[in-house]
């Protein structure tokens, strides 16, 4: 009988990888599912007093309020209760803002993939130029100066690089105004969907996205240069040079393809985290993203919001990791064989 | 090069820096810390919530300017009937809803029942109409609400007054998520009109306000996450007010041209607070506070060597008051002073002459008393508050304090969440924190009541609003008594006379009074209304006084651009750190280059 079955049906080597990957992904993400609920139950607090803390609330009412959160209920139907929500697609309410939380975490993210994304991609591009052309003219001026730079830039901590270009382009020095805003998203009265509005919006996003492009910079020069600096000595350069090949066409054709593979990990490991933001520009720049979003959900303790906050989080960096993988196989065939 | 062309178009995009206003709309822009939770008035819990909704409803009855005391708002008169149980609220005619139906008593007794008959709805105003048994609304000049005792709040109902066809459509359970941010109704000085989840919330004047039209044309709570970033706005004119701020960042403010700082009196007091015997509501001691702290003795002996003014000047950079009471000087007609005799003044003489006369010596030579059995020493644990550095920086000088009259302290920095659930289990000795008071003195004083003590439920011990757990049945009766005493000088005396109770009996020692820092862009706006007047803070009181009266300064003088007012050092020094450690990382990386080569 079995024998039949797998003369049906025989998966290629492909296909089992394929499989086993989104088996692994789809069981990390029931473990975050489950984690989740139980490690944000161990924060300190109580969420109904926390909301209701110096202000005129009957214990009688806060309880009430303990009620309708359901947090009343035993630990384990609690449990029954949320992973059947959110089997269904329900998140819940959050406690604080009182909506979905869907609908909360809707609001916040379009930010975040905006200043993350652009910021990423930016610094990837300039990064992997960096990299590239200090490695191919190794120990040349550019090298030196771009590398120790983007180095030191990486070695900042980001929040004091923040400060540090809000002063300079948002407030101004003496004798040089500021140009950006400090701050926000966009300014009120401002359409967003108009010229104007989108001029708005990027003039607001310069700064946290300039902050986050040079912060990240270096993370991408250093791998490429160092990855590509190891194919220089290899045969295959020098056989293409013996072909006859123009020095660009050596780097291009040859060199980078091979070199690209440990930066396209690098690359789609940073793109899982685009939607966790950066609570450190976030709060720097007063970005309405998701970063801050899950601060302070963390404070109330917000049970809800946190769950489908860090649920979305884990979904983010799973997705890409198999992405990756994927990815991976096709740009170098012995992964696939392996 | 396309990038840099489009930069430097972003950076002369015209007309869209924040101090430009469109078409001449004069905006006063308030840079807030905490964006509004909900603009939902049963839902949102905030001080800048309660802000916002100042300004979009009106209330039944206000707080004057000058001190507090009841003034008109939507009820132009009230009286109250012989037995005092029934009030008479005359409502002012001819207020109209932003939708131009009328407001009428109608809408003030759908407010009121909606909270009474509700359960959600009683989360924020519950503890208002618990005493109410019935209110009417027999025409629509006139709002009769009877209470069940005598019941001197029915002045201070701090309920907005919403209007009954719009909300009539929202039940039960549609507005505990109800957001109330599109078309919304109000009757205030201003009126919503856009707002942005962890950005702004926008409101246009009210042309046709009962109370005056506003002079100035918007208002704009910006949310700032973090204070550096809105001082810096505030410096470049980006934001004209701010608030709560630090005593450095305004002390800075004070240099800056076109800017105002008022050190306002504020309605907040900081303690060291005690575990006077952890119990819960029924008597039953739970927890494991020190022996020692449940004797007044010891709690005296503390206070006299707390140096209140080294407070004031060493961690509120003088931005503050020493302090006697837990009703704040600021409500002149409540606050307690003690009498000369009865003061427990900094002396550290006396607080060891104190603890000698009890019994609590150190009999082990080691620098700590013991109890008078001479067994346990005294060594406390005294907690403060990660969230502040003043907490923090008290509990320091407190611990010093302490160890010159012979009392160890452990000192832990909890954070807050932490630190409320173990005061409600009463596993502490001594802790920091402060409370902000309201204009009536009931909820602050109901704290230290018998019933205010921690409950069970279930098998857990849930905390309530006490975190003293001082049990008084003097105090109790006292309380019961100014809870259904109308005349407004009867009642001072009762209260005047439990916070004698509780300066003698210690369970806090109520430390400082301090002010709320604020600071404004007087070069764009002037005519800020100061509550208590004078000494009072300009913005964030009891009342809209300021978003009335302020308006573009009268002669205006030449003002700074707004910008430059950053000194430029630090600046260079951290350019300067960047390119050094570019060039220094650029040469090490020469050096190792030619060894290889």
């Amino acid at each position: 009988m079995a024998a039949i079955s797998t003369r049906t049906f025989r998966p290629s080597a492909g296909q089992r990888r394929l499989a086993a990957k989104l088996v692994g992904a789809a069981l990390s993400l029931a473990f975050v599912l489950v984690f989740n609920f139980f490690l944000f139950r161990v924060l300190p607090g109580d969420p109904a007093k926390n909301l209701t803390r110096n202000r005129l609330v009957p214990a009688e009412q806060v309880q009430v309020l303990r009620e309708s959160f359901g947090l009343g209920k035993p630990l384990s139907q609690q449990f029954i209760t949320y992973v059947g929500d959110v089997l269904t697609g329900d998140l819940g309410i959050s406690y604080k803002f009182r909506r979905p939380v869907s609908e909360v975490i809707a609001e916040r993210i379009w930010p975040t993939v905006l200043l993350l994304g652009l910021s990423t991609i930016l610094s990837t591009v300039i990064g992997l130029w960096i990299g590239i052309r200090g490695a191919w003219r190794r120990g040349s001026v550019f090298d030196r100066v771009s590398l120790g730079a983007s180095l030191t830039l990486y070695a900042m901590p980001e929040f004091w690089l923040g400060i540090l270009l809000l002063m300079v382009f948002g407030v101004g020095v003496e004798g040089f105004p500021g140009l950006f805003p400090t701050g926000g998203l966009s300014s009120p009265n401002t359409e967003l969907a108009s010229p104007e509005g989108i001029v708005d919006v990027a003039r607001h996003l310069f700064l946290p996205c300039l902050t986050l492009t040079l912060a990240y910079i270096a993370e991408y020069a250093l791998v490429m240069r160092s990855s590509l600096l190891d194919e220089l000595g290899e045969d295959y350069l020098t056989t293409a040079r013996a072909k006859g090949l123009r020095d660009a066409l050596v780097l291009r054709r040859h060199a980078v393809p091979n070199a690209l593979l440990p930066t396209t990990t690098l690359i789609f490991l940073n793109l899982g985290f685009v939607v966790s933001g950066a609570i450190t520009i976030e709060t720097v720049y007063s970005w309405p993203g998701l970063g801050l979003l899950s601060y302070e959900a963390l404070r109330t303790p917000d049970y809800p919001l946190l769950q489908g906050v860090f649920l979305l989080f884990s979904a983010a960096v799973i997705l890409a990791n198999v992405l990756a993988d994927l990815l991976y196989a096709r740009l170098d065939p012995r992964v696939r064989t392996g | 090069m396309g990038v840099l062309a489009a930069l430097l178009a972003l950076t002369a995009a015209p007309g869209v820096t924040a101090q430009e206003q469109p078409a001449g709309k004069l905006t006063f822009t308030v840079g807030i810390i905490n964006d509004v939770d909900s603009l939902n008035p049963f839902i949102g819990i905030l001080a800048e919530t309660y802000e916002v909704w100042a300004l979009m409803y009106d209330y039944l009855v206000g707080y004057s300017q000058k001190d507090f005391s009841p003034v008109p708002q939507l009820a132009e008169s009230w009286e109250v009937s012989d037995d005092e149980l029934t009030w008479t609220y005359r409502i002012r005619q001819g207020v109209k809803w932003s939708d131009g139906q009328p407001l009428t008593a109608k809408d003030a007794a759908y407010t009121f029942n909606r909270i009474m008959k509700g359960t959600f709805e009683q989360t924020n105003y519950g503890n208002y109409v618990g005493n109410i048994e019935k209110v009417t609304a027999p025409d629509d000049a006139t709002l009769v609400m009877t209470t069940k005792e005598p019941s001197p709040t029915m002045l201070r109902l701090a309920v907005p007054i919403l209007p009954e066809h719009i909300w009539k459509d929202i039940d039960e359970k549609e507005v505990s998520t109800y957001e109330n941010e599109k078309n919304v109704v109000g009757s205030g000085a201003f009126r919503l009109e856009e707002r942005k989840t962890g950005q702004f919330v926008r409101l246009s004047a009210n042309k046709s306000y009962w109370g005056g039209v506003p002079r100035i044309d918007e208002v704009v709570f910006r949310v700032f996450n973090n204070a550096d970033a809105q001082l810096q706005a505030l410096k470049k004119g980006e934001i004209d007010f701010g608030y709560d701020l630090d005593p450095a960042p305004f002390n800075s403010l004070k240099s800056t041209p076109g800017v105002t700082t008022v050190a306002g009196d504020s309605a907040s007091f900081s303690e060291l607070a005690f575990n006077t015997g952890a119990a819960l509501d029924t008597g039953e001691p739970i927890g494991d506070g020190h022996p020692a702290l449940k004797d007044k003795r010891v709690r005296q002996a503390i206070a006299h060597a707390v140096d209140k003014q080294a407070i004031v000047d060493r961690v509120f950079g003088g931005y503050a008051t020493a302090a006697t009471s837990v009703i704040p000087a600021l409500y002149q007609n409540l606050t307690f002073q003690p009498d000369d005799g009865e003061a427990l003044n900094f002396d550290l003489a006396e607080a060891n002459r104190l603890l000698d006369a009890a019994g609590y010596r150190d009999s082990d030579g080691d620098k700590v008393r013991e109890m008078p059995d001479g067994g346990r020493p005294l060594r406390f644990r005294l907690f403060s508050r990660q969230e502040s550095n003043q907490s923090q920086q008290s509990v320091q000088f407190i611990q010093g304090w302490l160890r010159d009259i012979g009392i160890a302290t452990e000192v832990k920095v909890l954070e807050e969440n932490r630190l409320t659930e173990i005061l409600g289990q009463g596993e502490y000795d001594m802790f920091e924190w402060g409370w902000g008071v309201e204009p009536d003195p009931d909820y602050q004083l109901s704290t230290f009541t018998c019933g205010a003590r921690s409950y069970k439920q279930g098998g857990d011990i849930l905390a309530n609003l006490s975190d003293s757990f001082y049990c008084n049945p003097e105090y109790d009766k006292l309380y019961e008594q100014q809870k259904v005493t109308i005349d407004p000088a009867r009642r001072a005396e009762i209260v005047k006379q439990m916070q004698r109770m509780l300066y003698v009996d210690a369970p806090y020692v109520v430390t400082v009074y301090y002010d709320d820092l604020q600071a404004y862009r007087s070069d764009r706006f002037t005519g800020f209304k100061p509550q208590p007047d004078p000494g009072g803070a300009v913005l964030f009181h009891y009342g809209i006084y300021s978003y009335l009266s302020i308006g573009p300064p009268q002669a205006t003088a030449a003002s700074g651009d707004g910008g430059g007012g950053v000194p430029i050092v630090p600046i260079a020094v951290g350019v300067a750190v960047v390119g050094a450690a570019g060039v220094l990382l650029a040469l090490r990386r020469r050096s190792t280059q030619d060894e290889r080569e």
